[in-house]
Order: C-alpha cells, then structure tokens, then sequence
C-alpha cells in the first residue's frame, strides 16, 4: 500500500546540511491507522511530507499502490495528492477568502469537478463534519475547531484512500481534539488508511498503531 | 471556468487599493494613446475631408514644387491655359496668376500674397468650399476691385478691414468689396490672401503670367492619366522637359494620408512609454501578490493544484485587472480626445473634431489584456513553481 524504503532526506541549508531522515523504512497497510510520535524535529512532519507526496526524498523511495513516487513529475505528484490523498494540517490552512462550502469544493474545482456538483458534495461533506449551519462563513467566522472540521472536509473532498494529519489537534483544546480523533476514527472504519502525527500521547492512544521517531530514525515499533 | 474568475475576483477584491491603482496606470496608458489616435484621426479629417472635395481637382504649375521655380523656369501662358482646357476629360480649367506684393492699409504696410483669376473662375479652382461671407463676390466688369480673406480682414492689420475699405495694393488704390468665408486647416492659406481679378493683377504684377493652372476632370479615376498628358503636353509647349508639374488633388491626399499615419506612429509610440510604465506596474503588483499568498499557493497545491492551475490563476487574475483597466482607458481616453479637441478650438481656434474609431478602443482593449497577460506571466510562473511544502509550513 504505502511503503518506504531507506528513504534519506536532508535539507541544505547554505553550507549547512540537516539529515532530517535517514534510512527510514515503512509499510503501512491499507485500511491501517497509524499514530507516528516523537520529540520536535525529529522528522515527522518530513516524514509526512514524503509519504503524502507534498516533498521528494533525498534518496530512498516511496511507493504508493506500487508506484515509485520519487520518479514522478511534479504534475504527477500533484494528480496523487488529488486523487488519492486528503491532507489535514495543524494550522487548519484554510483559504481565508473563501467561505467554508468554497474552501471544501476548491480540490474538486481543481480535480475538474462540475459547479454544481461540487456544490452537493461540499455540502454533504460539511453536513457529515457538523456544519451545516456554517456553510457560508469565512474562516475567520469560525473557531479552531469548526475549521478544523472544514479542513477535515475538504480532505475528504476528492474521496481519498489515505487521509494525512500533521499534528491536527495541535491547535485546538483536547475535547475538540478527541471530537477529531473521533471524525479520523470514523474515516478508518469506512476504510480509509489514516496517518496522523501527533505529540499527544494521549491523542496517539487512539491508533491501533503507534510508531515512534527520533533524530530522523524509526525507533523499534 | 466560472469559479476561477470567482478565485480570481475575491483576490483583486480584497487588495482594493492596490489593484485599483494597477488599474488606474493601464488606463492612463491605454486612454493616452486612443485620446491621442482620436485626435489624430480627428486632424486628418479635417484636413483631407477638405481635400476629398476637390479630388477632382488637378494642380498644374511650373517646376517641381508648388511656386518654387517657376521664377527661374519660365510661367505658364494663354496657349497652357487654352490646351490644358482642350485636354479629353477635362471639364473645365482656370488660370490664376499670384505673387507677393507690399500692401498698405491706414499708413500700415505688409506683403500679401495676391491671386489673380477670373470671378467666374473662382467656382471651378474652389467648387462650393470658398464663399464670401460679407460684401458680394468679384464681377468681370470690376476695376480695382479686391476680395479678401478672413485674415487679411482681421489679423493682418491693427485696424479690421470692412467691406468698401480702401487698400493699396503694389502702388495702386483697391476698393474691397467682399470678406471671404474663413476656411483654416488645410486651406488656411487662403485666409491669408487678396483675390482681384485678373486684368487688374496683370495690372498690379506688370506681366500677363500666369502661375497655376486649376484643372476640373470629368472622371477622378481618370485624373493620374490626364495629369500625365497635361505635363507631356505643356512639357512640349515649352520645349522643356520636365516644365510642369501637374498634382492631383487624389496623390495629395495620399501623399498627406501617409503622412498623417507616420504622425500616428510616432504620437502612439510616445504614449506607449504610459503602457510600458503601466505594465511593469502590474507586474509589482502581481509579484506582491504572489508573495503574499505564498501560503495560499502552497495549500492549493497540497490539495491537489497543477502549476497549470496555479497559472492560469494568477494570469487571469492581472488579465482581468488589465481589461478592466483597457475599458476605463477607453472611457478616459475618448475623454480625453474631446478634451484636447475643445483645447485646440480654445487655443487655435480650429475645429477638429476627435474622430474615435470602435477599433482602435478594441484594439485598446486587447493591448491591455495582452500587457496584463505578459506582464502577469512572470510572478505567475514564479508562483506555479512553488513548492508546497515551502509554502505550507509556516502560516
Ligand atoms: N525546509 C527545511 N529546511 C531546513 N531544515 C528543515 C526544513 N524542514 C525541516 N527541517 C529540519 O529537519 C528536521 C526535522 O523537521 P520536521 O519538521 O520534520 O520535525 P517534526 O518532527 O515535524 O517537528 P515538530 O514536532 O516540531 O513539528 C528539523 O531539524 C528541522 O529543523
Ligand atoms: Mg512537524
């Protein structure tokens, strides 16, 4: 399903190079939920970002369905990232000038979506997440949490098999992140394969299965 | 394709300001130059729309150049007048006889150009054009009698010159008894000078020389032949080649069309400087666009964007800015064209009315939306080319 092999990444910075992977090897089976933990800048995010195909490794590969993504184009990239990917981040990333219904239908604007259906979906979606009432506000309208649900349904937009969070509670009280556990719960029962980072213990105990990084490097499972 | 101008829109609205100054230099450039066409076009009508009514006029002088050389050459004579009349084709000719001469008005001097014709003649070299506006026209039987222009009443002298004024002309005493119509443009000249009649310019210049010969053709289409034929013929008379010169009124105004155009050119390109100016302030503005909304770029492209959508984003976003600025050029710049028409009638005192042609605002239009596009494409492509992991990091 996902897997990596010896996937390196280093960032050079100037002169400077920062090994933030090294030899990382992983399979992450379909339908799997999977908490990764570690101190800050032990790499998870960059960990994420080469499993989500946002970010090509050093060196090492990534196969998604069988298909080495660091041989892909950055057009290719992005058709994944489209098609079979939905993303959560911790800061909601939302567009600000778009209301919550616009925000949740731009993936499918860009996936080639008709108006209107994406019109329906979006809508669906946000009445899954709980906001049907807030449909037509801003992000700025809304508390963390609501945009949290909203990124949630833009992630699930396009119907993606692998749905990503980096830290997705960090930003939000811990009830509200339990409610968000509780939604990426849901989205694994309905088969989806959920990653989520995560500094939260506590948020982690809500995966079946947690691994652990440090310095770059998977600790044993 | 509704929703990215959606995209595109709430974009330029929320940075109001600054696109509406984007805006503002497109339309400055793009109403410079159509204000500056329109006039143009405007000043060539009033000068070859002057012209078109004697395009069947043909001008026959001696030497090349209108009254250059004619002195040193040799003038045209009866025989020319008589044969050039004789020409097939030809409707009718008429002779003028002209030249410089010192005229006095109340103790006041000054040299005017005097043209000798027949009164009756006057209706052939002019047509409807020329009319006396006070006083009554020239008659066969008038002695020392003179018809003057409107500058020669008004300008030339301190004193305005009325209908039955005396004035000398080369030594010898001139009643007037008419005041032409004013003409200005191109005709201006004849504002400036005195009509007598021919017996009494034979008088005034001493000869009986004739120094143009105006001929009427039947046919206009005709006219490049009939002029040729008049050279060749008065060309013999003389036994001279290259004697005569004989112009239609048709290669005229071609010859000034190709002149105006050049003109055109050259005022467009000066008013190009305002568009290139407003197109590298796009582009700042685009830049500044993109540099802001790296975040947003950044996400768009997490959740799935091409570098072609991010593209043709951003292009469509300063192609808008840049239409909506060609379209208010357009409305500024017709403006502007009547503006600079009321300052010219203010200022000169003539009238041209600036002429503005749909397809020089279309061709406004599109000028703008292909400088938006182009100058959008650079910090477009720079934000297609983003990386997304860069742009999401950071809030
Ligand atoms: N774009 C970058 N340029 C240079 N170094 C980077 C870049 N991104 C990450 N790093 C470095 O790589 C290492 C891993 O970073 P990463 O963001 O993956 O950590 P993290 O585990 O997500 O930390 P946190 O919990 O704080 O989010 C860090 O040392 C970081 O400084
Ligand atoms: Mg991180």
């Amino acid at each position: 399903m996902i897997r990596s092999e010896q996937l390196n990444k280093v960032y050079r910075m100037g002169k400077i190079e920062v090994p933030a992977l090294r030899d990382v090897s992983l399979e992450i089976e379909e339908g799997e939920f999977l908490a990764i933990v570690g101190s800050s800048g032990s790499g998870k995010s960059t960990l994420l970002n080469m499993l989500g195909c946002l970010d090509k490794p050093t060196s090492g590969a990534v196969f998604l369905d069988g298909v080495n993504t660091a041989s892909l184009s950055e057009n290719e990239l992005a058709g994944i990232r489209r098609e079979k990917i939905g993303f959560i981040f911790q800061q909601f990333n939302l567009i600000h000038s778009l209301n919550a219904l616009e925000n949740v239908s731009l993936p499918l604007f860009f996936a080639g979506v008709s108006s209107d259906e994406r019109l329906k979906r979006a809508a669906e979606l946000l009445t899954k997440v709980g906001l049907r009432e807030r449909m037509h506000h801003k992000p700025s309208e809304l508390s963390g949490g609501q945009q949290q649900r909203v990124a949630i349904a833009r992630a699930l937009s396009n119907n993606p098999a692998i749905i990503i969070g980096d830290e997705p509670t960090g930003n939000v009280d811990s009830e509200t992140g339990d409610a968000i556990m509780g939604i990426l719960e849901g989205l694994n029962r309905e088969g989806r394969t959920v990653i989520v980072v995560t500094h939260d213990l506590e948020i982690a105990s809500h995966a079946p299965r947690v691994i652990r990084m440090k310095d770059g490097r998977l600790l044993e499972q | 394709m509704k929703d990215i101008f959606l995209l595109a829109y709430r974009d330029i609205k929320e940075r109001k300001a600054r696109t509406g100054l984007t805006l503002l230099g497109i339309a400055v450039g793009i109403a410079a130059v159509i204000a500056l066409m329109s006039v143009g076009y405007g000043f060539e009508q009033s000068v070859t729309g002057q012209l078109v009514e004697m395009a069947d006029l043909i001008y026959v002088f001696p030497g090349k150049g209108f009254g250059s050389a004619h002195v040193e050459l040799g003038s045209l004579d009866e025989r020319d007048l008589k044969d050039v009349g004789g020409i097939g084709g030809v409707k009718e000719a008429a002779a003028g006889a002209m030249s410089m001469e010192e005229v006095e008005y109340r103790g006041e001097k000054t040299v005017v150009n005097i043209l000798g014709t027949d009164p009756r003649d006057i209706g052939v070299i002019f047509g409807d054009m020329v009319k006396t506006e006070e006083g009554r026209d020239l008659r066969d039987n008038d002695h020392k009698t003179c018809l003057i222009g409107q500058g020669i009443a008004n300008d030339y002298f301190d004193e305005e010159i009325r209908v039955n004024d005396r004035i000398t002309i080369g030594g010898s005493k001139f009643r007037v008894v008419g005041v032409m119509e004013k003409q200005g443009g191109f005709n201006s000249d004849l504002d400036s000078t005195i009509y007598v009649t021919r017996r009494d310019a034979k008088g005034v210049l001493g000869n009986d020389d004739i120094a143009v010969i105006w001929a009427r053709v039947r046919n206009i289409d005709e006219a490049e032949e009939i002029a040729a034929e008049i050279e060749e013929r008065l060309d013999e008379n003389h036994k001279l080649d290259d004697f005569t010169t004989a112009m239609t009124m048709g290669s005229a105004i071609e010859q000034l069309k190709t002149i105006f155009t050049l003109l055109q050119a050259v005022l467009v390109a000066i008013a190009s400087i305002s568009l290139i100016v407003a197109s590298i302030g796009i582009m700042n503005t685009m830049l500044m666009s993109v540099m802001e909304r790296t975040h947003e770029v950044g996400i768009m492209k997490a959740i799935g964007a091409k570098n072609g959508n991010v593209l043709s984003l951003f292009l469509l976003e300063s192609g808008m800015v840049s239409m909506v600025g060609g379209v208010c050029g357009c409305v500024l710049g017709v403006f502007g064209a009547n503006v600079i028409s009321i300052g010219i009638r203010a200022a000169f005192g003539e009238e041209i009315a600036a002429i503005v042609r749909p397809e020089v605002l279309l061709g406004g239009i599109l000028v703008a939306v292909i400088v938006g596009v182009l100058s959008g494409l650079y910090p477009a492509r720079k934000a297609s080319k983003m990386s997304p992991v860069e742009a999401v990091r950071y809030e």
